[in-house]
C-alpha cells in the first residue's frame, strides 16, 4: 500500500511538474540548486537527469540548477564533490546515497547548517531515525527493480512462455555499488522462492573483460538459465555471450533468458527484438525534476513530504515496449536513440 | 634448446607450462575443451596486441600508461565515424588517431626530457576525457550494412576457420619477431633501453627509436580497439578501462624488465595468456571474479622475481 501510495504520490508531482502549475515572476528570490551525482557523462541516463533539469528551470528562470558528477567514480570522489558543492553554500542539495556511511558527516553538517538535502536515485538504506535526516528520498526502489523484474519472469515462466529458472547469474560493473547489489538481492529473493540458484558476478564494465568473465561464468555453469545484467548497455554483451555459445538467449520458451534494467535505448531496443524479456523504468527523468521541485517547494513554501517518493520500477516488457520506445525517442531525439541501440 | 633458455620470453614459457599443468590437474575436464580454448586464445589476442606494443616501450626503458584508453579512443573513432567515413576509412583514420596520440606522447617525452610515466598517464586522462566528451557517454551503433563490410568481416569473425583476432595476433607477433630479433632497429631499440649513452655512442638516435616504439605501441593498441569492435560492434565509453595494467603486467610476466633492454614479442603474448586463463579459470572454480585482481597482482610479483632470478641465473646484468 505505501509503495501504491508512493506512485500515486509521484505520479500527481509528475502531472504538476509536468502541467506547468507555478511561474517565475519577476523579483523573486533567487535560488540554486546543485545535484552531486554519480551518474556521469558515461552513463547515458545523466541525459534524462539534465534535461529535466533543463525543463525545470524554464519553469522557474528564478532558480539556477547544477549538475556536478565524476565519471571514473569512487566514493572518495563524489564526497569531495560533495564537499566542493556544499562549500559554496547552495540553497538546496540533490544526491545519491551511494554510501550512507561516507556521506553522513557532510550531509549533517549541510543540512544543519539550513541546507536542505533531497536524496535521490539511492536512499540512505538504514532504518527511519538512523539514516541521514534529508527532507524526502525521490526515485526507484533498486530492491524492487530487481525483485519485481523476478516475479515478472516467474509469471511468464509459470505461463510456460519461457522456461523456469535453476539458475540465475546477476551480471554487475560495479562491485561496490549499493543500489545494484540491492538490484541482485531483489532478484535473488524473487528467485530463490522459486527454487532457483542466484549468483552474483562480478564482470566489470569494460567489454571484452565482461564478455570473457561472463563467458567463464557460464561454461562453468552450465545450468544457468537466466542472466540478469544490472546496466541496460551490459545487456546486448550478455545475449551475444550466450548466442555465441549456442545457448539460445532470445526470449521463447527454451535456452537462456536474459532480463536488464532502465529505459534507455539499448534495453528497450532488445525487449522489442525479443532478445531481452523485460527491462524497467525507475522514472529517472522525475529524478532531475522532481528533487529540484521539492527543494523549490521547501524553501519558497517550507513543504516537507512525508514519506519516500518511489518513481518506479515501472515493467517494460513487450506489451508496452513500443509506446516506451516513442517515450524515449522524444527525449533523446530519433538520431542519438538509434546511435544508441547497439543491438 | 640453449638458446630457447636464454631466451627472453623462457621465463613465461615456464609460467604457462606451469599453469597449464595446474589447470590440467584441478580442472581438466572444463579447461580442455574447444569452447574455453576458443575463448581464452580470443581475449588473449586482443590482449596480447596491447602487451605487444607496451613490451616494446618498455624496452627501451620507457612505460605507456595511455594504451587502455587509446584503445578506447580507436575503438570509438572507428564506430562514430563510420557513417561519414565508411568503413575502411573510419579504420584508417582511428588507426591515424591513435598513432598520432602515441607520436605527441613520445615527442613530449623525448623533447621535454619529462619522464614517460607521467606523460603517459596524462595521456591516459585527458584521452578518456576525450571519450566522454565525444561519446556523450552513450553507447553507439555499428550500421548493418558496416557489419557485413568485407573489411570488418576481415578483423572480424572468423578468418579461414580461426578467430580473426588470432589469426592476426599470429601474423603480428612474427612480422614484430622479426623486426626486433633480424633487423637493425631491433637491435637499436634493446641498445636504447639497455645503455642509452652506450647507443647513442654507436649512433643511435635513441629519440627517434623512442618514437618509433611509442608510435607502435598506440598503433597496436588501436588496431586492438578496432579488432574488438569488428567481432562485437558495440562501443562503451568505458573500453579498455584498466586495459593498460593488463597489459604492463602482460609484459612483465613475459619477461619484459622494467630496466629496460630485455624482453621478447612471444613473451608478451605468453603474458597475456596468462593473464587472461587466470580470470578464465578462476571464474570457472567458482571463486569470486574479484579474485582474479587479487591473483594477477600475486602472479605478477612472483614473474618479475622469477624472471630477475633467471636473468642473473643466465648472466645477464638486470
Amino acid at each position: 500500500m505505501k509503495f501504491g501510495n508512493s506512485i500515486l504520490l509521484s505520479a500527481l508531482m509528475a502531472a504538476t511538474a509536468l502541467g506547468g502549475i507555478a511561474h517565475a515572476q519577476d523579483g523573486e528570490k533567487q535560488y540554486r540548486f546543485v545535484m552531486v551525482s554519480h551518474i556521469g557523462s558515461n552513463d547515458p541516463n545523466m541525459g534524462w537527469l539534465t534535461k529535466s533539469m533543463e525543463e525545470f528551470e524554464k519553469k522557474y528562470p528564478n532558480v539556477k540548477t547544477e549538475y556536478i558528477s565524476t565519471n571514473n567514480y569512487s566514493v572518495q570522489e563524489h564526497v569531495r564533490l560533495l564537499e566542493q558543492a556544499i562549500s559554496t553554500q547552495p540553497d538546496g542539495i540533490a544526491v545519491p546515497i551511494v554510501s550512507s556511511d561516507a556521506f553522513e558527516g557532510p550531509l549533517r553538517k549541510a543540512i544543519e547548517a539550513g541546507i536542505p538535502v533531497v536524496a535521490f536515485n539511492i536512499p540512505d538504506g538504514r532504518p527511519e531515525g538512523e539514516r541521514i535526516p534529508y527532507l524526502t528520498y525521490v526515485g526507484g526502489d533498486e530492491y524492487l527493480t530487481g525483485k519485481k523484474l523476478g516475479e515478472y519472469a516467474l509469471e511468464k515462466a509459470e505461463a510456460g512462455e519461457i522456461p523456469k529458472p535453476t539458475h540465475v547469474v546477476c551480471a554487475s560493473h560495479d562491485s561496490a555499488h549499493q543500489g545494484l547489489k540491492a538490484r541482485c538481492a531483489g532478484m535473488k529473493d524473487a528467485m530463490e522462492k522459486a527454487g532457483a540458484k542466484v549468483d552474483e558476478l562480478f564482470i566489470g564494465a569494460e567489454p571484452a573483460t565482461a564478455r570473457n568473465t561472463l563467458q567463464s561464468f557460464l561454461q562453468a555453469n552450465p545450468d544457468t538459465n537466466y542472466i540478469f545484467t544490472v546496466a541496460g548497455w551490459s545487456s546486448p554483451w550478455a545475449w551475444g555471450v550466450a548466442n555465441e555459445m549456442k545457448l539460445d538467449p532470445d526470449v521463447d520458451d527454451k535456452g537462456v533468458t536474459v532480463l536488464t534494467v532502465d529505459e534507455g535505448p539499448v534495453s528497450i531496443e532488445g525487449v522489442r527484438a525479443g532478445h531481452v524479456l523485460a527491462t524497467n523504468s525507475q522514472g529517472f527523468w522525475l529524478q532531475g525534476y522532481a528533487p529540484m521541485e521539492w527543494l523549490y517547494w521547501n524553501k519558497e513554501f517550507g513543504y516537507a513530504p512525508q514519506s519516500n517518493i518511489l518513481t518506479g520500477p515501472v515493467i517494460i516488457n513487450k506489451d508496452n515496449a513500443d509506446k516506451w520506445a516513442e517515450l524515449v525517442r522524444g527525449v533523446f531525439g530519433d538520431k542519438a536513440y538509434d546511435e544508441q541501440n547497439t543491438w | 634448446m640453449k638458446q630457447l633458455v636464454r631466451s627472453q620470453g623462457f621465463g613465461a614459457i615456464i609460467g604457462v607450462v606451469v599453469m597449464l599443468v595446474v589447470f590440467s590437474l584441478i580442472d581438466f575436464s572444463g579447461w580442455w575443451t574447444a569452447q574455453t580454448i576458443t575463448n581464452v586464445t580470443q581475449f588473449t589476442a586482443i590482449l596480447s596486441f596491447v602487451a605487444m606494443g607496451q613490451a616494446l616501450v618498455i624496452m627501451t626503458k620507457e612505460i605507456d600508461l595511455s594504451v587502455g584508453s587509446v584503445y578506447g579512443l580507436a575503438g570509438v573513432a572507428f564506430i562514430t565515424l563510420e557513417p561519414s567515413f565508411g568503413v575502411p576509412g573510419s579504420l584508417v583514420i582511428a588507426l591515424v588517431m591513435a598513432a598520432f596520440v602515441g607520436f605527441l606522447q613520445a615527442l613530449t617525452v623525448v623533447k621535454g626530457h619529462l619522464p614517460s610515466m607521467i606523460v603517459t598517464l596524462g595521456g591516459l586522462f585527458a584521452v578518456r576525457g576525450i571519450i566522454y566528451v565525444w561519446t556523450g557517454g552513450s553507447v553507439h551503433n555499428f550500421s548493418a550494412d558496416a557489419r557485413i563490410h568485407p573489411v570488418t568481416r576481415l578483423f572480424g569473425g572468423e578468418l579461414f576457420g580461426v578467430e580473426a583476432a588470432i589469426f592476426w595476433l599470429v601474423v603480428a607477433a612474427s612480422l614484430l619477431g622479426l623486426v626486433l630479433w633480424a633487423t637493425p632497429f631491433g637491435n637499436r631499440l634493446l641498445a636504447t633501453g639497455g645503455s642509452r649513452e652506450s647507443a647513442e655512442s654507436r649512433g643511435v638516435r635513441t629519440d627517434r627509436v623512442k618514437i618509433c616504439a611509442f608510435v607502435l605501441c598506440s598503433l597496436l593498441a588501436g588496431f586492438a580497439g578496432i579488432l574488438t569492435l569488428c567481432n562485437q560492434p558495440q562501443t562503451h565509453v568505458t573500453l579498455g578501462e584498466n586495459m593498460e595494467l593488463e597489459a604492463i603486467s602482460a609484459a612483465v610476466i613475459g619477461g619484459c624488465l622494467l630496466t629496460g633492454g630485455r624482453g621478447s614479442i612471444i613473451g608478451a603474448v605468453l603474458g597475456a595468456l596468462i593473464v587472461v586463463s587466470f580470470r578464465y579459470e578462476l571464474i570457472a572454480l567458482g571463486a569470486p571474479s574479484s579474485w582474479y585482481v587479487t591473483f594477477v597482482g600475486v602472479v605478477l610479483i612472483v614473474a618479475v622475481i622469477f624472471n630477475q632470478k633467471l636473468a642473473r641465473f643466465l648472466g645477464h646484468s638486470v
